[in-house]
Order: C-alpha cells, then structure tokens, then sequence
C-alpha cells in the first residue's frame, strides 16, 4: 500500500437529508398531481376554493415532481457518488446545508406562492422572481460545493458520472437566468423581458433542456453509478458512454423549437428543431443500451433484487421515452399531437418511469448502505414495483388513447367539408372516462411510493445510522505522471474546469445559433398597424388569466391548419403578440383556444361561464371560479404594472399612468356593466370579473374585421 | 397590412447548414477521441465506481445470496 495514502470521512448526513427530503416531496407531489387530475372529471374537487383549483396547483405538480421530488434525488444521488468517485468528503459542509434547507426553502415558498396565484406561467419557471434571485444563490453555492469538491479529489480521473453533473450545473445556470429576466412590478409579481415570439422561443429553449438537463442528464449520471455499484461490474462499455456524454449535451441543447412547431416561430428553426430532435435518438439509445448492456449475465441479480428491477424499468422508460420524443418532434406527428393529452402521456413516461423508478431504485440501495443493514423486507419492495409499474400503466395507456382521440377528433370533417365535431366539448367528453383511469393510476403510484416510505422507515429502525464512511486513498499529487507532458485526454478528463469551459462550448453552440435568429427577428418583426397596447382594464384582466393559470387548459395560438381556422378564425400572427409579456400561447387544450375570444359571446355570457361553466356549457369539466364575481380589483397598484410594462417596452406615454390609466380603467369598465345590462345580469364595475371579460373580449379582435362588444379605446390610441 | 415577415429574413437558411456542420465536424471528433483511446483507460475508468476507497457494510445486501 501506498506510505503516502490519507483516511478521510465521506458525509453520509447529507445524503439522508436530501433522501428523506425526496420520498416528503414526493408523496406530495404526487399527490398534489392527483387532485388536479381528480378535478379533470370531478371540477368540484376544487371544493369552489381559488387554491387548489386546477390552474393554480397544475404549476405547483409540475414545479414539485420536477425540483422538488426530482430535484432532492439528484442532490442526494450527487452527494453520495460525487464523495465516493472523488475520493473526497464534500467540499464545504457549510455549504452543503445552505443547499439543502435553501433548497427546501425554495421549495416551500412555491408550494405558498403557486396557490396564492403568484405566478409567471412560464412552464416549469413559474416561480416569481424573489424565488428566481433565491435559486440562482442555492445553485451558485452548489456549484461552488461541487468544483471545490473536485479540486480536492484523490481520484486522477472523473467519471462520466461527474461529466453528467457538471453539464447539469452550468447548463441549468445558463438557461435559469437567460428565461428568468423578468420586469418586478411588486414584491412578488414581475413581467418578462421579452415579449410573444421571443418570449416563446427563450421559454421552450428553457423548457425544453429543463428536460434535458435537470430531468435527464443528472440522472444519467446516477445511472452510470448506481447501476455499476448495484450489479456490481463496471459499465458495459465506457467507450460508448464517452459518446452519449458528448453526443448528448451537444444536440439535446439544439431541440428546443420542436415545442413549437407550426407557430409563428420561422420554419427554419422549426425545422433545425425537427432534425436535431431525429438525431437524439441515436446518443440516447446507445446510452439506455448501454444501462441495459451492464446487466448482461447478470440478470438472475434482477429477479431477486428489488433495486435492479426498479433500475430496468427506469432505463427501458428512459429509451421509450427518447425514441417517443423525437417521433413527436416530426411536424407531421405533431399537428396531430400537439396540445393533447399525448404530450402528457409521454411526460410521464419520463416521470413516472425514467426519474420515478430510477429514484426508488437510488433510495432502495442507499438506505441499506446508510444504515448499514439490509433492507427491512424485499417482499414489500417487490409490491412497491408491481403496484407503481401497474400504476404507470394504468395512467400511461389511457392518456395516450385521450390524446389521439382528441387529436383525430379536433381534425375530423363530414363528407360535406364541415368539422365533424364543431363544438370542443364534444371532444372533451370523449375522454372523460380515460381521465378516470389516469386517476387510478396515479392512486396506485402513490399506494406504491407510500409502501416504499415504510419499508425504507423499518430499514432505518432496523440498522444504525452511520453518519460518516471512513475511507483511505493517496493524495492526488502522488499520481502525477513522471513526464511533464500531458495529453488531450488527460487534460479534458484530468482537469475540470477545461472540461467545464469545453462542456459550456458544447452547450453554447446550439443556443446561440437559435437566438442570434432571435435578435434578428426582434429587428424584423413589423408592428401591425392595428395591434395596439392592451387597455389598462385588459392589462387587470390579463393578470388576472395569469394568475389562474387559465393557460393550463387554453391555448392562445391558431395553427395554420384548416380544421383550426375553421374552429377558432384566422391563424395566429407573430405580429400579434409584440406586447405579450409573457407569451400565453400555452401548450395544452383541455379547453378551446382563446386566441379569437374576442367578440364570440356576449359579456353576459362571460358573466355566467365564469361563475358556472356548466350553466353556458352542459358537461364542461372547468371549474367554477365564482370568487371573481365578488373580489374587488386591485386598481392601486395599475400605476406599477403600466410602468413596469412601459419599462420592458410596451409604448404607454410618459405620466399616462398617474391618472388617464385610472380614468379610461373606469370608462371601459362601466362599458361592460353596462353590456352586462343588456344581458339581464347586474355586476358592479370594480370587481375582477369585469376586468377579466373585457380581456377575453379583446382577444384577437386586434385584426380581426367585426367589433368587440366592448371596444377597447383609450387616450393613448 | 398583416404578413408573417419571419419567413423573409434574408438569407437566414445558411444557419440550419451550418448548424449541421458543426455538428458533423463536432460528432467525428467525438467518435475519433473515444475510438483512440487504450483498452487499460477504458478498464481503468470503467471500473472507478466500484472502489471507493472504504470497507463495504458486511450486511448491507439487498437481496438474499
């Protein structure tokens, strides 16, 4: 043995922190997906409370699976391997703690806010932006834990578990700030930056690697761990993983535009988007391959250990999941998929089997080691994966059969040329029952996660905690080769930061070539001389769509297609949208899209939707939102909300907002009472529901030939 | 006057040829480092997370032997 070798402790209480946080968050956020999907054929499960009604607590399932249940995994994955494959306790146990509780506290300021309504409805950056400034310092500190970590390994090498984790870190850096510039307005409340076209493109580039790089790409890296450790032999072939490492992050970062295709994105990008999707195919597979591959010979290991069927399950999704995406990337594929409940199937796939299974397998193998024991009862494990994998079916299969019923039906016309199914809802019925099994499924999931808890729970009673490894290895120094001279490969996997400033190239390369287009466009885009600055009782109104997350189930974009311009009127222009901040043109239709509302009811209809969706429309599945019939609107803060758009580009005149705005609020607001009148239904102009129909009215109506009802006019046109 | 102008940005095709260029040219290199490199580094690297330095728990199995 080398004279020269130091003992050390690897930190095992970070590890259990970040585990337990993991299985809470977890249960609740799944749990919280359950009541939104409850709500999806039973709209009354929203007990009429604005809190948990779907729009608010769809964002906080998202944000919770994702950074809270997803996030915790791979911060407890990270923690463990990164000490071991380094050779090295954590950098600083100052900040591994601020990571944790600032990670918990992150996650518990969305678990308030997202109910409250505070919300930017960028998917997955809802978080407004005090929580946004809080997750770039949380971030900061776990990158500086991580290098620092890696400047004092022992180890010569880093593993391409570590390039997995270091392409995490600074990709998510990169892309958390560039989508999170946001004008504040309030102490909780903000407008983005950019505006329609723009706006979209940097949310989906975002959106997108989000994917990519905190959903898929950590979690590779725990893959090539854990599944090494747990059959225990090395990797089938690293070769091939040197190749889906580079492949990988390179093309995934190009993919972004495929979530928009047939908008009024350039067809250009959406066609880079398209084939740079094809080609993920390639590195994904060769990495689900070679997951699989490692078990060659082995799998008599699989029938008796829980954790390597957990494990199987997860990569086998992870390629379903991989060879689904780019399917649906194709633009044919997606005229029909996109806005359905396929989208939803296939996030699942991801969710529930690729990060879900791959979680329980992480936590499966790590309690035993921790407590130094053996698992309580593997018989329970074996339920747990029988329970949640019948889950995972029940809930994947039936969303899928939703989803191309919707897209067919959506698309349908008669002999005669006319759509078949004119009226939306006539769809959306269609698929009630396949949203009650979704329901099931996700039951079962959750009955197998909770066994899981317990059984993990006993594990712990039954060993003895051991909250430091100790362990031996030579310092680094002692392995410098005796020439001076260093090689390529030594110094792109010997070095971190060259690896580090080689993986942000990688990264760079594919964004930066979409946006420079971005700029472009931002120089190109023509003002249509009819679009003008949404009214400041429209501004109230638009707020107030934000704030109840109606873009969960509304889309505001008409695809040039005929069955769409049929349904909904002329398609969707960029010019429209200039003074979108933010975009809403969304991604789901579980409703029509609104993007020509404007002027296709009266406001009385409005009125009586709003407190009763199924008093206007028989059988609709969205939810009452009654409380804006008697909330009084914020008119106080108007002055700071016009400022702040004013700010991020939108042309009201100087001082417009120091009395005008209020004057022209109160005109246009007494135009819809009175609108109202005519429809039999008496309302007072200062509450929320006035300023949320004369948004509806407005919408589309820009360029569209006939009038709102309640022409939008005000001192600045 | 209401026209999608996206479609017209001059000469902004070039960017999807390029854009496979890179990649390209990026892929070979890759494919060209990882098929040059020694059969003792694979080993070595290979076999990285299964020696971490400490005394594996004696009881710490999953499964029954």
């Amino acid at each position: 043995m080398n004279t020269n070798v130091e003992t050390f402790k690897y930190d095992n209480r970070i590890v259990r922190a970040f585990a337990m946080a993991t299985i809470v968050w977890g249960v609740v956020g799944m749990s919280v997906g359950l009541l939104a999907a409850v709500q999806l054929f039973f709209p009354d499960a929203n007990l009429n409370l604005p809190f948990i009604t779907f729009g608010r607590i769809r964002p906080l399932h998202t944000n919770a699976v994702i950074f809270a249940f997803v996030g915790n995994g791979m911060f407890t994955g990270i923690y463990y391997s990164l000490q071991r494959l380094c050779k090295a306790r954590m950098f600083s146990d100052f900040l591994s703690w601020f990571n944790f509780w600032g990670w918990q506290l992150i996650i518990v300021s969305a678990a308030l806010t997202l109910p409250l309504g505070f919300t930017t409805s960028k998917e997955y950056a809802e978080l407004e932006w005090p929580i946004d400034i809080a997750i770039t310092v949380v971030w900061v500190a776990f990158a500086v834990n991580l290098f620092g970590t890696l400047v004092k390994r022992r180890e010569q090498h880093m593993y391409v578990a570590i390039w997995f984790y270091i392409a995490t870190v600074v990709t998510i850096a990169v892309l958390h700030i560039v989508n999170s510039m946001e004008m504040p307005w309030s102490a909780l409340k903000s407008y983005s930056m950019y505006a329609g076209v723009q706006d979209a493109l940097v949310q989906w580039w975002y959106g997108h690697n989000a994917v990519a790089f905190f959903l898929t790409t950590p979690y590779l890296g725990l893959m090539y761990y854990f599944l090494p450790k747990a059959a225990n032999r090395p990797v089938f072939s690293y070769r091939l993983s040197i190749i889906h490492f580079w492949a990988l992050i390179f093309l995934y970062i190009w993919a972004g535009p495929h979530h928009l295709l047939y908008t009024a994105l350039p067809d250009w990008a959406q066609s880079l988007g398209m084939l740079f999707s094809l080609m993920l195919i390639a590195p994904s597979w060769g990495g689900m391959l070679n997951g699989l591959l490692t078990l060659r010979g082995a799998w008599d290991k699989v029938r008796q250990d829980p954790m390597l069927k957990f494990m199987v399950v997860a990569v086998t999704a992870y390629g379903m999941a991989t060879l689904e995406g780019p399917a649906l990337s194709i633009k044919s594929v997606n005229s029909l998929s996109h806005y359905t409940d396929w989208t939803i199937a296939h996030a699942h796939t991801g969710a529930l089997g690729w990060n879900g299974f791959l979680t329980f397998s992480m936590l499966y193998w790590l309690f035993p080691q921790l407590y130094r024991t053996k698992l309580w009862s593997v018989k329970l494990a074996n339920y747990h994966f029988w329970i949640s994998l019948l889950g995972m079916m029940f809930y994947i299969v039936p969303i899928y059969v939703a989803g191309v019923t919707e897209g067919l039906m959506w698309k349908q016309f008669t002999k005669d040329g006319f759509l078949q199914y004119p009226n939306f809802l006539e769809t959306i019925v269609q698929v009630v029952p396949m949203f009650r099994l979704r329901a099931l499924g996700g039951t079962l999931y959750i009955l197998g996660t909770l066994l899981m808890a317990y059984n993990l729970y006993r594990t712990a009673k039954s060993g003895q905690f051991e909250p430091e490894t100790v362990a031996q290895a030579a310092p680094l120094a002692s392995h410098a080769p005796a020439s001076g001279k260093i090689k390529f490969h030594r110094l792109l996997e010997g070095k971190p930061l060259f690896f580090t400033v080689l993986s942000i190239v990688a990264i760079l390369v594919g964004g930066i070539v979409e946006i420079i287009p971005m700029y472009l466009i931002k120089e190109n885009v023509p003002t249509i001389a009819s679009v003008k600055p949404y009214t400041p009782l429209e501004v109230m109104g638009r707020d107030i769509y934000i704030r109840e997350g109606c873009l969960g189930c509304h889309s505001q974009m008409i695809r040039p297609f005929r069955s769409e311009t049929e349904r909904y009127g002329e398609y969707s222009k960029s010019g429209e949208y200039v003074y979108d901040h933010p975009f809403l043109w969304a991604s789901e239709r579980k409703g029509p899209d609104l993007a020509r509302e404007g002027g296709r009811y009266p406001d009385g209809w409005h009125f009586n939707h709003m407190d009763d969706p199924r008093s206007t429309s028989p059988g609709s599945i969205m939810p009452r939102y009654s409380w804006l019939l008697t909330q009084p609107l914020d008119t106080n803060s108007l002055p700071a909300r016009l400022k702040a758009l004013r700010k991020v580009g939108v042309p009201y005149p100087d001082g417009y907002e120091n009395g005008p705005a209020q004057k022209d609020l109160a005109a246009q607001a007494s135009r819809v009472v009175q609108n109202l009148k005519q429809g039999a239904v008496t309302a007072e102009s200062d509450r929320e529901i006035i300023a949320l129909i004369a948004y509806l009215q407005r919408l589309g109506t820009d360029i569209k030939p006939a009038p709102a009802p309640a022409p939008a006019t005000s001192t600045f046109e | 006057m209401i026209q999608n102008i996206l479609c017209r940005i001059q000469g902004v095709g070039i960017y999807g040829v390029i854009s496979i260029g890179i990649f390209f040219a990026f892929f070979a290199g890759v494919l060209v480092w990882a098929g040059t490199r020694k059969k003792s580094y694979l080993k070595t690297m290979g076999n990285l997370p299964l020696d971490d330095g400490s005394q594996p728990a004696p009881s710490s199995k999953n499964h029954p032997a």
